[in-house]
This record gives structure tokens, C-alpha cells and sequence, in this order.
């Protein structure tokens, strides 16, 4: 669990290298443990990646994994201002806070959780997928032109995700003859060019270190702070965990959903405009959303995968095909005859994440101080990073002109006030969406409109752009008594 | 009136909504109804920002913000600009070194140039930061995760004239 653990810490650090490819590499080595080393092993390794992932979110405003963008939105304003150790003190609090609470929703929602997921359909889950892009779109814009303008985004995103070969007909779609978009656009590179360059041509134009002029050694205060920020927004890093963990637990929807779905919980519970108005600014409560979110989901996420062999999402995918290695049938088994080994995942899940925390805080200040390095000096390594992140995705060319590409999109994007989470959204979940889409009007016609549970869910997102509105007026009108 | 950056890009958003739109006619039904259905939305939102853009009033327009990262305002307009456009082709300049050079060669020089002509350091520290990201680079990503790495056109045209 050690060595999973230390392995996955530089992954998590180190942008696009993924922990699903690494969880993909470290197969070969577990054909000669036994079970109760291997998954130790693998998944200690990838039960840290997003908590380190956080800290170049932070930091550089480059994200470590895919899972972890949503943190670079406050975090990295946070460094800017110079408040980089309590950011990171708060994220990796928060992800502790949340891998604790995933595990332990993991040990205890086995046998609950079945009819739940049984129980949503592909029409049920083309409008999981349309209320998690509402949510953020509505949120992540203030007053009615924030939120077209985040709806756009969105849509956008949705677009760009249709790059490719489409999935059930096989028709190639807006590839302009390129055989490299055939199999989409590689996730990776094109978050790293959205969210890593605008920053980096900021950080360039400054012409100051990343935390500005703020002295070196003034950045360690901040980490208790940050540490004391997660229990003093408890609840909320509570309700953020379970987010990551309803959300863990659904096939196919994973982490990048889980943080932005928490992220858009955190700004929502922004109780005045002004309190708004901050996030994405340096709010500490949108560090601490994402981070809680994106470890809880861990835990859950085993839960589809260990208990009716689904796996949620890539990173499950390999961990099952290590369990027919170790010559586990993942299944009722898991929760009978192998029961201990489902609970030592559970351990495993919670030790290796507070050993990562540990490690991490005692490092912290001097990973804090790496914001006062000036920018002219930490620009050509950030720009490496990006280029050699980018470029592992698919271990070619393509990958940098995606990078720069999206690079250019994601400067005039923050450069016009057009919100970039709900894109990144988008582009997620827009196959998820279409292939959901498909079986729905194959399987059901028309018909699937008008099933309850659609027609529930449907009514929640739309009652989610209303209450933005309506909360919006309540606020003024409550300012304007106090006022 | 006011035509700003933003104003353009809702009009860009309009014109790759129609684009697909016409190229989503000549697909099958199942295939083309996702992007026909975004593609819509997006042409009816991006016209109404523009619509907004053009003649919505001038409260409405300033009072839109965003949650997420903006860039710094205390530069003078030009000075950025002016940056900007230097840090853009820095980029753009490193992707054509790889393109030309490969990663091996193109990560030490684009470190060394950074260093050297942008930030103006001393020639101890460049050289020293250029080694260190040439051990990083080797160490971690061709030695130890054994990335291959295209050699770049250049080497590879020198290659097939039989000189390299």
C-alpha cells in the first residue's frame, strides 16, 4: 500500500499522467501477489492521485489529473493572492475529510445501493447528465447574461465532445480527414491548453511570482488556516463528499462530474451576492467542494464495480480486470466468501489517504514557497510540463496542436467572461450524453419523455435555473432591508 | 452599438452552430439528432447574446460576471498586449521547436532561450536549470516511464537523406 501510495503521489502531481494509464502499467507487476497485496497496492496508488493532483491545481493552475480542474477555478487565486499554503491546507484536509467519508459509504451502502442504480435507466441518466451541466452552467455566471453565457459554454462543450467517430452508427463527425480525431479529442491536453496557458500568459504578463509580491516564508501561516477552514465549512465538506459519493457510485459519471457538481453546491451556498460574487476569485470554500468531492468518489466508486461487476469509469475498468487476474468474479462473492478483502479496500482506501495527507502537510511550506519563485523562472518548466502532459495523452503530435489550440479558446474564453467549467463540462458528458440519448430513443421511442423519473429530474433542472433567479432576488431583497 | 471580442465570439459560436447544422442534414437521423439538438441551442443562445450585445443596455451587460479565473487588471492595456502577444509566441514558438527539433533537443534549447533572451539570467543559472530539466526529462519520461519521443522533422528528413 506504501509503495502504491508514493507511486501515486507523483502521479497525481505530474500533469497527464493519468491514474488510470498508471493503474494500467502496474498491472503486470500484481500477477505474483495475492490478492491482500495486490489490491492494497493498486488501489493505494490510485486512491491518492486526485489528493495530490490538487496541489499543481493550485499552484500553477495546471491540473494534475482530469479530476482535479475544478480546484485550479479558487485555488490558484488563492496562490495568486498569496494564500497558497492555506489552499492546499483546505484541499488536502478536505480530500482526507472526503476519502474517509467515501470509504466509509463504501462499508456501509453495499447492499443498499443496488436498486439504486438499478433503478436509473439511460433515459434517467441522458437528465443526470443535462441537471449536473445545468447546475454548473447556472452557477458558474452571475445575473441572466452569466447564465446564457454559461449555458453556452456548455453547449460547446457538448459540440466539441461530438469530435470523432460516432459511437453507434460509426459515422466520422468533424474530423476535417484527420485520421488522429477519429477517436475524439484527447481529454488531457485539451484541458491542460484551457485552463494551464490562459494562466501562464497571465502569470507571463505580470511579470511577478505566481503569489505576487507576497515575502517568502509568509505563505506557510496560511496552512492551519486552511486546515481549520474545512472543519470551520464542515457541512459543507460533508455534503460535498456525499455529492462525490451519489455521483462515484453512478456508472459512467466519475470524478470530473463529482467536482464540478460539489463545485456548483459550494457557490450555491454563498449566502449574499458579494459572497458570490468572490468565487473564482480565491474562495476557499471552492477549493474545499472539489477537494472533499473528488476523493469521496473513490471509495464509492468500488461499489458498482465490486459488488455487480460495473465498473464506473476507466479507472475501475482496469481494477477489474485485476480481479479476474487474481482469479476474483466480482459479484455476490465479494460480499460473502471475500468479504474481508472488500473491507481491507475500504481500509486500504482510508489509510493511504491519511499517510498522503500527512506526508503532504509536513512538505507543505516549502511547496507553498514554490509560488514566490519568480514567474520568469517557473514559466519554462510550467510550459514543459504542459507540452510533455499533453503530449502522453496520446504520444502524439496531435496532442500539442490540441493544447495550443484550446490554449488560444481558453485565453479569449476568460479574456470575454465566458465561464471555462462549464465547457470542460460539457465536453465530459456530451458522449455520455449522446450514447444515453441513443438507447433511450432506440430502446423506448418517444415514450422515454414521459417516464416519472425523467420527468422529476427534468423538473429539478429546470426548477435549478428558476431558484438561481428567484434565490437572486431574495438576496437583493434581503441586502436592500439590511441595507 | 457596441461590437466588442465577446460580440465576436457569439458570432463564431453562430457560425460553427450553422456549420454543423448543415453537415448534421446529410447524416442519419440517430447520428445527427445530439449535435442538430446542441447545435440549435447554441445558434438560438449565441444569437441572443449578440442580440443582448447589440442593443441590450449598458446595465445589464456590466453587471454579468463569471466565477472563474480573470486576468489581471493592474497592467497597462498596452504593456499587456504587448506581452500577451510575446508569451503567445513563446508558446507557439516551442510547439514548432518540438515539431522541428523533438522533444529531447527542443525542451533543453526552449529552457535555455526562456531563460537566457526572455527572462535574462545569468549564464550559471540557465545552464543549471536547463540541466536540471534535461535529468527531469530523460530521468522520468524516457528512462523510467520509456515514452517514445518522435525524433522531429528535421532529424527525420536528415535520416531519410541517409545523414542522419
Amino acid at each position: 500500500m506504501l509503495l502504491g501510495s508514493a507511486i501515486g503521489f507523483w502521479v497525481g502531481i505530474l500533469p497527464g499522467i493519468g491514474g488510470s494509464a498508471t493503474l494500467a502499467l502496474m498491472i503486470p507487476f500484481i500477477y505474483k501477489m495475492t490478492p491482500q497485496e495486490a489490491f492494497p497496492f493498486l488501489l493505494g496508488m490510485h486512491s491518492v492521485v486526485s489528493t495530490t493532483g490538487d496541489i499543481t491545481s493550485v499552484l500553477f493552475g495546471i491540473p494534475g489529473e482530469a479530476t482535479t480542474v475544478a480546484t485550479v477555478v479558487d485555488g490558484y487565486p488563492m496562490a495568486k493572492k498569496g494564500e497558497a499554503g492555506r489552499a492546499l491546507g483546505a484541499v488536502l484536509m478536505s480530500s482526507l475529510v472526503g476519502a474517509l467519508i467515501g470509504a466509509g459509504f463504501m462499508a456501509f451502502s453495499i447492499p443498499v445501493v443496488r436498486p439504486l442504480v438499478l433503478a436509473l435507466g439511460s433515459p434517467e441518466m441522458f437528465m443526470v447528465v443535462l441537471l449536473g451541466l445545468t447546475c454548473i452552467a447556472t452557477l458558474s455566471g452571475q445575473g441572466k447574461r452569466g447564465v446564457l453565457l454559461g449555458l453556452l459554454s456548455g453547449g460547446f462543450g457538448f459540440l466539441c465532445s461530438l469530435v470523432g467517430q460516432e459511437r453507434q452508427a460509426g459515422i466520422i463527425r468533424f474530423t476535417f480527414g484527420q485520421l488522429y480525431l477519429w477517436n475524439e479529442l484527447p481529454l488531457i491536453p485539451v484541458v491542460v491548453g484551457l485552463f494551464a496557458l490562459p494562466e501562464i500568459v497571465d502569470l507571463f504578463v505580470r511579470g511577478t511570482a505566481i503569489a505576487g509580491h507576497v515575502s517568502y516564508g509568509n505563505l506557510s501561516k496560511g496552512v492551519k488556516d486552511g486546515v481549520r477552514d474545512t472543519f470551520r465549512y464542515f457541512w459543507l465538506t460533508i455534503r460535498c463528499s456525499l455529492i462525490g459519493s451519489f455521483i462515484g457510485i453512478l456508472p459512467g459519471l466519475g470524478g470530473a462530474v463529482a467536482q464540478w457538481v460539489s463545485y456548483a453546491h459550494a457557490v450555491q451556498s454563498a449566502k449574499t451576492l458579494e459572497e458570490r460574487a468572490g468565487f473564482g476569485k480565491g474562495d476557499v470554500r471552492g477549493v474545499l467542494g472539489p477537494g472533499a468531492a473528488n476523493n469521496s468518489k473513490e471509495g464509492a466508486g468500488l461499489i458498482p464495480t465490486v459488488a455487480f461487476g460495473i465498473p464506473g469509469n476507466s479507472g475501475m475498468a482496469i481494477l477489474l480486470g485485476a480481479f479476474f487476474l487474481l482469479g476474483l468474479i466480482p459479484g455476490p462473492d465479494m460480499l460473502t466468501k471475500h468479504l474481508t478483502l472488500t473491507y481491507s479496500m475500504v481500509w486500504t482506501i482510508a489509510l493511504s489517504n491519511i499517510v498522503v495527507v500527512a506526508v503532504c502537510l509536513l512538505f507543505i511550506n516549502r511547496i507553498a514557497n514554490l509560488t514566490t519563485i519568480r514567474g520568469n523562472l517557473l514559466i519554462p518548466f510550467i510550459l514543459f510540463l504542459c507540452f510533455i502532459g499533453a503530449y502522453t495523452s496520446n504520444n502524439h503530435i496531435g496532442d500539442l496542436i490540441v493544447l495550443v489550440l484550446f490554449g488560444g479558446i481558453g485565453y479569449f474564453m476568460v479574456r470575454f467572461h465566458w465561464p471555462r467549467p462549464p465547457f470542460i463540462l460539457g465536453f465530459i458528458l456530451g458522449r455520455l450524453a449522446e450514447n444515453y440519448l441513443y438507447v433511450s430513443i432506440s430502446r423506448y421511442g418517444a415514450s422515454w419523455l414521459y417516464r416519472p423519473k425523467v420527468i422529476i429530474i427534468f423538473l429539478i433542472a429546470v426548477a435549478f435555473v428558476l431558484y438561481h433567479f428567484f434565490q437572486k432576488k431574495t438576496l437583493k431583497m434581503e441586502e436592500s432591508n439590511e441595507g | 452599438m457596441r461590437v466588442s471580442g465577446k460580440f465576436l465570439m457569439s458570432l463564431c459560436l453562430m457560425a460553427i452552430a450553422v456549420g454543423v447544422m448543415i453537415t448534421g442534414m446529410k447524416w442519419p437521423f440517430r447520428t445527427a439528432l445530439f449535435p442538430l439538438m446542441v447545435s440549435i441551442f447554441l445558434f438560438m443562445g449565441a444569437l441572443a447574446d449578440c442580440l443582448l450585445d447589440l442593443f441590450g443596455s449598458k446595465e445589464v451587460v456590466s453587471k454579468q460576471g463569471i466565477v472563474d479565473f480573470q486576468l489581471s487588471d493592474d497592467i497597462d492595456p498596452a504593456i499587456a498586449t504587448r506581452r500577451t502577444l510575446v508569451a503567445f509566441a513563446w508558446i507557439i514558438g516551442f510547439f514548432f521547436l518540438i515539431l522541428l527539433l523533438g522533444f529531447s533537443v527542443a525542451l533543453p534549447l526552449m529552457v535555455f532561450l526562456f531563460l537566457k533572451v526572455q527572462a535574462k539570467e545569468r549564464w550559471g543559472i540557465s545552464l543549471l536549470l536547463t540541466g536540471s530539466a534535461l535529468v527531469f526529462f530523460n530521468g522520468l519520461f524516457v528512462w523510467l516511464l520509456n515514452i517514445p519521443f518522435p525524433a522531429g522533422w528535421i532529424f527525420e528528413g536528415l535520416k531519410m537523406l541517409g545523414l542522419g
